[in-house]
């Protein structure tokens, strides 16, 4: 299906590459190193030169921590997306965020995504992304509240699970008045999900691309590779790319990543021996 | 015109190889069909013939044109020497260049003479293709020649060259 993000389509069979920008002074793959303004607007500058569709731009991070109110959350981010907007009329700006209130302001900015990473917490920010014709991020976190860990969750099957929830809030955001070709489901990984879950989801991926919403997936760096493998953050590359060509040959459509180039190339090496995608240039051979 | 498989579709990349060889290429075929009845391909082998019919799908020939003559139009597949450079797909075979340059003068030329006297045997050693159809060219005056295309950019040494002849 073709993908409407604010601004920009994409055609049924391009691949995104979402790039995280953090406004956050504690977030734990960079641990603030874009935490000033200044900095955040280089790494923009580096993603975009590396070739990212989307920057995914947020002010809270994921895990507990000091407690980010909306007011703070839309100091940190709101202006921040104005002048990337400004720099950048043509790129897709997503932010991350469960709330409402912060929604419409960065949409009031120029953002043309708002990603979700909660599930839906707060039932209002649907009305935000309709309001301004926004995409959505539609997430399964198993009704976690935001900024929690997950702490003994069960499912009966956590893929129906992902699935039922995410398209159960897609269903949601379109009634609201969300464009379809502008919904996004995410499965989450690592959200209200151990180490298990995740990979389980990750193994059954295809069954959520099967719905027909477009998949986004947020593999880069998390602890489901890190306990994998039983590497730290930092070295969990390797791990992160595995799993990304496991989505891109299940048919993800957008990544969520640090690391944009490698994230790349290997979405584009699945395609290209799945015969989605040419070779760049081919001549080994064929003189 | 060199039998290459690139100029097939199905070896298409997103980036083209060989875009100027394709360009010279479809434009030669062009103007080779252009008031032809019919064109007779020489090809080597199975591979040949299959680029040349691709080559000649592509051009639009306009059969409404008239010419002077009314002889066939022939589209010889063939090329030079693919050892001229270590990364050449046969390797260094010191005696490519000039067996190429040979052969490349009497296409420039039109010296069918010449090119019907190609040792077949040196040709076969050093990965030239289709040169020996150039053996039943014998008694064809070249009234006109014009190369389109003269280079190696793989190792492979490609002509596109088109010849106007007395009928």
């Amino acid at each position: 299906m073709t993908l409407v993000l604010g601004r920009r389509s994409f055609p049924d069979d391009a691949t995104l590459m979402m790039a995280i920008v953090n406004r956050t002074p504690d977030s734990f793959y960079d641990r603030g190193a874009t935490w000033a303004e200044d900095k955040a607007l280089d790494r923009v500058a580096q993603v975009v030169e590396e070739g990212a569709e989307i920057v995914d731009i947020g002010g809270i991070k994921a895990a507990p921590g000091a407690d980010v109110d909306a007011d703070a959350e839309i100091g940190r981010v709101a202006s921040f997306v104005g002048r990337v907007r400004s720099a950048y009329p043509d790129l897709v700006i997503s932010v991350d965020t469960w709330r409402a209130e912060v929604g419409r302001v960065v949409c009031g900015e120029g953002a043309d995504v708002l990603n979700d990473a909660w599930g839906g917490a707060d039932p209002g920010l649907v009305d935000a992304a309709a309001e301004h014709g926004a995409a959505l991020v539609c997430t399964h976190t198993g009704g976690a509240t935001p900024r929690t860990r997950p702490y003994r969750v069960e499912y009966d099957d956590v893929v129906a699970a992902a699935i039922s929830d995410t398209v159960a809030y897609a269903e949601r955001a379109l009634a609201a008045g969300v464009a379809r070709e502008s919904i996004v489901i995410d499965p989450a990984h690592d959200f209200g999900k151990n180490t298990f879950h995740s990979l389980e989801v990750t193994r059954r991926l295809g069954e959520m691309v099967a719905t027909g919403w477009p998949v986004l997936v947020s593999l880069s760096n998390k602890d489901f590779v890190g306990e994998s493998l039983d590497l730290p953050v930092g070295e969990r590359l390797t791990g992160t790319l595995a799993a990304t060509a496991v989505c891109a040959l299940a048919g993800a459509r957008i990544y969520r990543v640090h690391e944009v180039t490698p994230t790349r190339q290997t979405v584009d090496m699945v395609d290209t021996i799945l015969g989605r995608r040419r070779p760049q240039r081919a001549i080994r051979g064929l003189q | 015109m060199p039998p290459v498989p690139a100029l097939l579709p199905e070896h298409a990349g997103r980036v083209d190889p060989v875009a100027d060889l394709r360009a010279a290429a479809g434009a030669a075929v062009a103007w080779l069909c252009e008031g032809a009845d019919g064109v007779r391909v020489v090809a080597a082998d199975g591979l040949a013939e299959r680029v040349a019919r691709h080559l000649l799908g592509s051009s639009t020939p306009h059969r409404a044109g008239t010419r002077a003559r009314a002889d066939d139009a022939v589209l010889v597949m063939a090329n030079g020497s693919a050892r001229r450079s270590e990364k050449a797909p046969g390797h260094l075979d010191e005696r490519a260049h000039a067996f190429d340059e040979a052969l490349g003068a009497a296409l420039a030329t039109g010296d069918v003479t010449a090119l019907a006297g190609i040792d077949p045997v040196l040709a076969a050693e050093l990965w030239a293709t289709g040169t020996e159809a150039f053996a039943a060219l014998g008694g064809l005056v070249v009234e006109e020649s014009q190369v389109d295309y003269d280079d190696d950019p793989f190792g492979v040494a490609y002509w596109v060259v088109r010849w106007t002849c007395a009928s």
